[in-house]
């Protein structure tokens, strides 16, 4: 049976982020892409799940950057089976959860999975996050911020983070969606010799769509956070920092 | 004489244990020949006399210990004179042909005999005391040894002691016995006569008996040890000289490629070894030097050279016939060593360079690391982190790379970029020198130095990647690969006539691993280019510095690629009192940081930063720097000296800060200066 | 769809989340410039004793055993059930593990739009432009609200509960449940909650915090000898916690504790919107950090740019000496 994985990539946080002259988009030549953490976490529930059942995992995702193909290799790499990449005219549009999610759909149908993984949120969200909304349009049951699950007796048995440690353990009928927070462990590490094998032997299978109607919100503008440093900062050698930082401490009874 | 009947023994006995020994010694050729990749023969004809040399010498076991070493030599000596000995002995046996009492050559040949017969006894009696009495080979307790190690090592070491003791005893006691009969001293035999006194006043049949018996303790014990010779340790007699006159000339700072069996990467497995890393534990002695030396077996971690070796001969003693026969091998991790010792080793290679028979068990364990790395085996998180950083970023500081060069921006005079422009040499910076906020101020220092010198120096800005040095001693020989196509992309942009780089590590890499993959250019490391340009009064020395110092030589600069002088020449040119550390130039200790362990967390354990900090305090309350010259072990000894308290009486410096001060460079804090020059 | 401001109240098992009366304060201040009335959704298995104290024109309250939990399936349908018969123009889920379950949910049933990660809400020229943040607040976005529903999840401990009055007792409503309930695919909800910690942060008067910046588990003895030497307890942010370094208990932030401490020290955290959540309100916070940028110091009193092993030992050396 089949589990899939849906992933996306978003852009890398770590580098610097900046604003187009639209104001309404990343400057998108600027930007490198990272495949999204928690998707990340997704395949590697996915890979645990399919390990104990014997499932086949195959990892979707829609090539909004030109760049999937080396997320999605990564992916086999790793264990997945088959690599499905959705491509269609996306150059210049920002593409909401919405219809990102409706694009998915029809291929999710195709598939026929049991089980459909995907990251509990990602960065560019703006409008709510993936698997709760392809739930929603698949009308399988779903749950999210999922820190494990696990298959048995035809049902997922997904537990689910709270705060402050609690936790919720619901037991969905199949087929069914999880919003993958963190995997049970860390995602593997995949060696750079394999990825490229995988490059030279396996294929990554295309779907071409029409992009659809979009019912994203209407964005203004987008904009760094002001400057809101309201902190007094300190300055000096560490000395210098530590005697302050005591001063400070003395000064309001906490020493 | 011997009587008929017992030469007819001798010689079906001789034929039986001729037979039995070429047996084992058939199956250990097999064993070994189910190595990867087959000797270069050619190397045996260009080697054998000048490595016969060495050996008869006694070089490669002189490098340490010299009391031990001196009773070896003894033993050695005494062994490579008796096979003449046993060969006349035996032509006495079957002819009656005898030096007794001979002038000439003949008591030449008696002389050295009689005195090699002591040298070896004493040597024997002193390394079975040594091994017995004293104990000195210790493994610590999360050490991992086969079952039959722990019983094994002792009664091997009886065996043979005992071996050697009987059969050069009673040859010696024999030549005793030959001279009473004769009836008078022999001046040529001066301790044989000696102890001939012994046997003063016995009989004639008696005397015959004692002649005889000890003919047979001497030579019938060669038959009886023979077929068990191969299963021994002294099968290092000829395993020793193989490996060293065989061994591939590579420079230790190059790595083969991982083995490739069914496109399992490294070795798993005892056949996925090298042919010449099975060949390593029957060359293996047993003398544990390599144990001695290891930074991680020296902080009890679960890493000994030596017990990897001894575990792998005495796994192929125990299923020689099975494995020669081709059986598979259980995984290496259940009979070998254990993964936290595999994770443990810092790749300094002492164990290599101090092994007196050649062998060189870390490359087992980076080919232990290619097979748990490409079987996707879990990784320490932090080296997991450091490798998806250099595989996303090319650094392995989870920074963009166009960040690399970012220190450049806080110096008073631009740097060549080396791909727009021509450059004499081109500054490889490295890692740490790069993103390191504790480094970046040495390499605005060392950059500083070049511009004052006029260099016509560059660098490659945010086109640089991390060499893979470690990434390749981690074992991911893909990200390495792609590491070196990266720079190398980066290199062919740039004009430029020689490297210099900052760091060891990079310095390695591009020294002896690029020229693999067609990278032939001059490297210098900047030490070599300091000691140059001060030498050449193109820096000058304003202010000459009188403190005490000593120098921690990098593993990948002093051990693996002997670069020892250039850095004491600066520390001389800028009148600092040297004080060497006992363990120094190619015999320094590690720092802890290689082969990738800087990635990976200590697990709470002392470091050997923190125990070499200790050896520096013990040169004197009044050394005042210690003095490094890469920027991981500023990194590790910055931390290491305040997790030892000493932190007030020893800095820890980088060379090229020390160059700065004396040559009075602008920007230099006062503060610093001022605290050099007030040292008496 | 009438002028009516919607809130799901939160709730564990009957007691109600802080994030709930957050929304109800947000619902009533935008309610009281345009007019609009304040609607709060109540589900639970028996939840009429939450219902006088919620702060709204209106309460809908549904009782059923499976909403005991509010799990995502059960909540969602009848919230959907609810908006779809009667839509709201704009309805406030908390943006919570268990509002993030429903929000996309509904939106995307009934095909409205979301804005999801919400920071503010406020006026603008006439206008109501809602403020989401992206990229882990790197980048925020201002969506202009339309006038027709639309859905909207909240951050929790962003907007002041106590900016307007308490309100006077509203209207209480009982609705049934939506038949669906008796369809779900969701077949058991089991909640647990953790065995009790060695210490409980949030009742620490002073904290230091750990965060990425540690580096490695080895120099997590240095933080906890500055904790020990100020009298505090260590506390970490999530990625240290989720690499197994310190015990859930001690994680502060969204997804760990609340903390309200005297003294927040943070040492090598950068403040990701998930960690900032669970601490901002200290007294008085402290942050040492060795990027400039890190957004730790958009809410500390006082900031330290430098390395934090460096401050720590200082420190260290003062406090002991």
């Amino acid at each position: 049976m089949t589990i899939v994985v849906v992933m996306e990539q978003v852009p890398d946080v770590v580098e610097e982020l900046v604003i187009a002259p639209s104001g309404t988009d990343l400057d998108r030549d600027a930007v490198s892409y990272v495949i999204n953490e928690y998707d990340d976490h997704a395949l590697e529930e996915a890979l645990l799940l399919a390990e104990a059942t014997g499932d086949e995992v195959v990892a979707v995702g829609i090539d909004t950057t030109g760049e999937l193909d080396q997320a999605l290799y990564t992916a086999l790499a790793k264990g997945a089976r088959r690599a499905i990449k959705v491509t269609g005219d996306f150059e210049g549009a920002w593409l909401s959860t919405r219809a990102a999610a409706q694009l998915l759909v029809p291929v999710i149908k195709e598939l026929d999975p049991r089980l459909v993984l995907t990251g509990v949120q990602a960065p560019d969200d703006l409008d709510g996050q993936l698997a709760p909304t392809l739930s929603a349009l698949l009308g399988w049951p779903h749950a999210s911020v999922v820190i494990s699950s696990e298959i048995a007796d035809g049902v997922v048995r997904a537990r689910k983070e709270l705060w402050a440690g609690i936790t919720m353990t619901l037991e969905l009928e199949l087929p069914a969606v999880l919003g993958v927070q963190a995997a049970r462990q860390a995602p593997r590490y995949v060696p750079i010799s394999r990825v490229r094998q995988v490059m030279r032997e396996a294929s990554i299978e295309t779907r071409e769509v029409e992009p659809v109607g979009d019912l994203a919100p209407s964005l203004m503008r987008l904009r760094f956070p002001a400057e809101t440093s309201q902190a007094e900062m300190l300055t000096g050698n560490a000395s210098e920092i530590a005697d302050r930082l005591i001063e400070l401490l003395r000064a309001r009874g906490l020493l | 004489m011997l009587t008929t009947s017992e030469r007819i023994a001798f010689v079906l006995i001789a034929l039986a244990s001729l037979l039995l020994t070429a047996h084992g010694v058939s199956r250990i050729v097999r064993a070994i020949a189910r190595g990867q990749g087959r000797p270069t023969w050619g190397l045996f004809f260009r080697r054998v006399i000048p490595v016969s040399l060495d050996i008869l010498l006694q070089r490669p076991i002189f490098r340490t210990r010299p009391l031990v070493s001196a009773l070896h030599a003894g033993v050695f000596f005494a062994f490579v004179f008796y096979g003449l000995v046993n060969i006349l002995d035996l032509a006495e046996g079957f002819t009656g042909f005898s030096t007794l009492h001979r002038g000439g050559i003949a008591a030449l040949y008696n002389l050295i005999a009689d005195l090699l017969s002591v040298a070896a006894l004493v040597g024997m009696v002193g390394l079975l005391v040594r091994r017995f009495g004293l104990r000195p080979f210790r493994f610590n307790e999360r050490v991992f040894l086969l079952p039959s190690v722990r019983f094994g090592i002792s009664r091997d070491s009886a065996i043979v002691g005992g071996f050697i003791l009987l059969h050069v005893g009673s040859r010696w006691v024999g030549q005793a016995v030959r001279i009473a009969e004769s009836e008078r001293a022999d001046w040529s035999q001066p301790t044989a006569s000696l102890v001939a006194a012994l046997f003063h006043g016995w009989s004639e049949a008696a005397l015959t008996t004692a002649s005889h018996v000890t003919w047979w303790l001497a030579l019938g014990l060669i038959l009886a040890f023979l077929p068990y010779f191969p299963y021994s340790k002294h099968i290092h007699l000829f395993m020793a000289p193989l490996n060293l006159i065989l061994r591939e000339e590579r420079p230790l700072g190059q790595l083969e490629p991982p083995t490739s069996s069914n496109g399992a990467l490294g070795a798993e497995r005892l056949e996925q070894l090298r042919w010449y890393q099975l060949l390593d534990g029957y060359a293996c002695i047993m003398c544990n030097r390599c144990q001695d030396v290891c930074p991680a077996h020296g902080t009890g971690r679960a890493l000994s050279p030596a017990a990897l070796e001894i575990n792998k001969r005495y796994y192929l003693n125990r299923n020689l016939g099975a494995f020669a026969g081709g059986a598979t091998s259980p995984p290496l991790l259940e009979i070998a060593t254990t993964k936290e010792a595999v994770w443990s080793c810092t790749t300094c290679a002492a164990c290599v360079r101090i092994c007196p028979v050649g062998n060189r068990p870390m490359l087992d364990l980076i080919d232990i690391r290619r097979a748990l790395v490409n079987q996707g085996d879990p990784l320490d998180p932090n080296l997991q982190a450091a490798l998806e950083s250099l595989a996303r970023y090319g650094n392995s500081f989870g920074k963009p790379a166009r960040q690399r060069a970012r220190w450049t921006k806080e110096l008073p005079f631009p740097i060549k970029d080396a791909r727009k422009e021509p450059v004499e040499y081109l500054w490889f910076v490295g890692d740490f020198a790069s993103f390191d906020p504790r480094m970046q101020e040495n390499t605005k220092i060392v950059a500083q130095l070049f511009h004052a010198a006029e260099l016509d120096f560059g660098i490659l800005y945010e086109d640089e990647r991390n060499t893979g040095n470690d990434v390749r001693r981690v074992g991911e020989e893909g990200l390495f690969e792609m590491l070196v196509e990266q720079n190398l992309a980066a290199l062919e942009k740039a004009q430029f006539r020689a490297i210099v780089t900052t760091d060891p590590h990079s310095y390695n890499a591009l020294r002896n691993e690029y020229p693999a993959y067609g990278f032939q250019v001059p490297v210098y490391h900047y030490t070599e280019l300091l000691a140059d340009l001060l030498e050449r009064g193109r820096l000058r020395v304003q202010q000459p510095l009188t403190a005490a110092v000593t120098y921690h030589d990098p593993c990948y600069l002093g051990r693996y690629n002997r670069i020892t002088a250039a850095p004491r020449r600066i520390l001389h040119a800028l009148g600092l009192e040297l004080r060497e550390m006992p363990r120094h130039g190619e015999n320094t200790y590690c720092c802890g940081a290689g082969g990738g362990r800087i990635w990976m967390d200590s697990g709470g354990q002392e470091r050997p930063s923190e125990q070499r900090i200790r050896e520096a305090v013990a040169l004197g309350e009044d050394l005042r720097y210690f003095v490094v010259a890469c920027p991981k072990d500023m990194a590790m000894y910055s931390d290491a000296v305040k997790t030892t308290g000493y932190e007030a009486q020893l800095t820890v410096i980088d060379v090229a800060r020390l160059v700065a001060m004396a040559v009075g460079i602008n920007g230099l804090e006062r503060e610093s200066i001022s605290v050099t020059t007030e040292a008496p | 769809m009438s002028q009516r401001i919607t809130v799901l109240v939160e709730h564990l098992e009957g007691q109600p989340t802080d994030v709930t009366f957050e929304l109800l304060g947000l619902a009533r201040r935008i309610a009281k410039t345009n007019g609009a009335a304040v609607e709060a959704l109540l589900f639970g298995e028996t939840v009429r004793h939450l219902a006088q104290t919620l702060p709204a024109d209106r309460v809908v309250m549904v009782e059923h055993p499976l909403l005991r939990y509010l799990a995502p399936e059960a909540t969602a349908i009848t919230l959907t059930t609810l908006l779809r018969t009667d839509p709201p123009w704009l309805v406030l889920i908390p943006n919570t593990s268990l509002g993030m379950d429903v929000a996309a949910w509904v939106a995307a049933t009934l095909d409205w739009p979301l804005i999801a990660y919400c920071e503010a809400l406020e006026q603008h020229d006439g206008q109501l432009v809602a403020t989401a943040q992206l990229f882990g607040g790197k980048i925020l976005a201002d969506v202009k609200l339309e006038d027709r529903p639309t859905v909207i999840s909240a951050l929790a401990g962003t907007f002041a509960t106590d900016a307007l009055p308490p309100a006077p007792p509203g209207t209480i409503e009982h609705r049934d449940p939506p038949a669906e309930l008796a369809a779900l695919r969701t077949r058991s909800v089991v909640l647990e909650r953790p065995e009790a910690a060695d210490v409980d942060i949030t009742r620490a008067e002073k904290i230091v915090a750990v965060g990425r910046g540690i580096e490695s588990k080895d120099n997590l003895e240095l933080a906890e000898q500055v904790a020990e030497a100020l009298g505090a307890v260590l506390a970490a942010s999530r990625p240290l916690v989720d690499a197994g370094w310190l015990p859930r208990s001690r994680q502060v932030g969204k997804s760990g504790l609340k903390v309200k401490p005297k003294l927040y020290f943070a040492l090598g955290i950068s403040g990701a919107p998930e960690h900032l959540e669970g601490m901002k309100d200290a007294e008085l916070i402290i942050a040492v950090n060795k990027d400039p940028k890190a957004p730790i110091f958009s809410v500390a009193d006082y900031g330290v740019v430098a390395d934090l092993f460096e401050v720590a030992e200082a420190l260290l050396e003062r406090l002991e000496g």
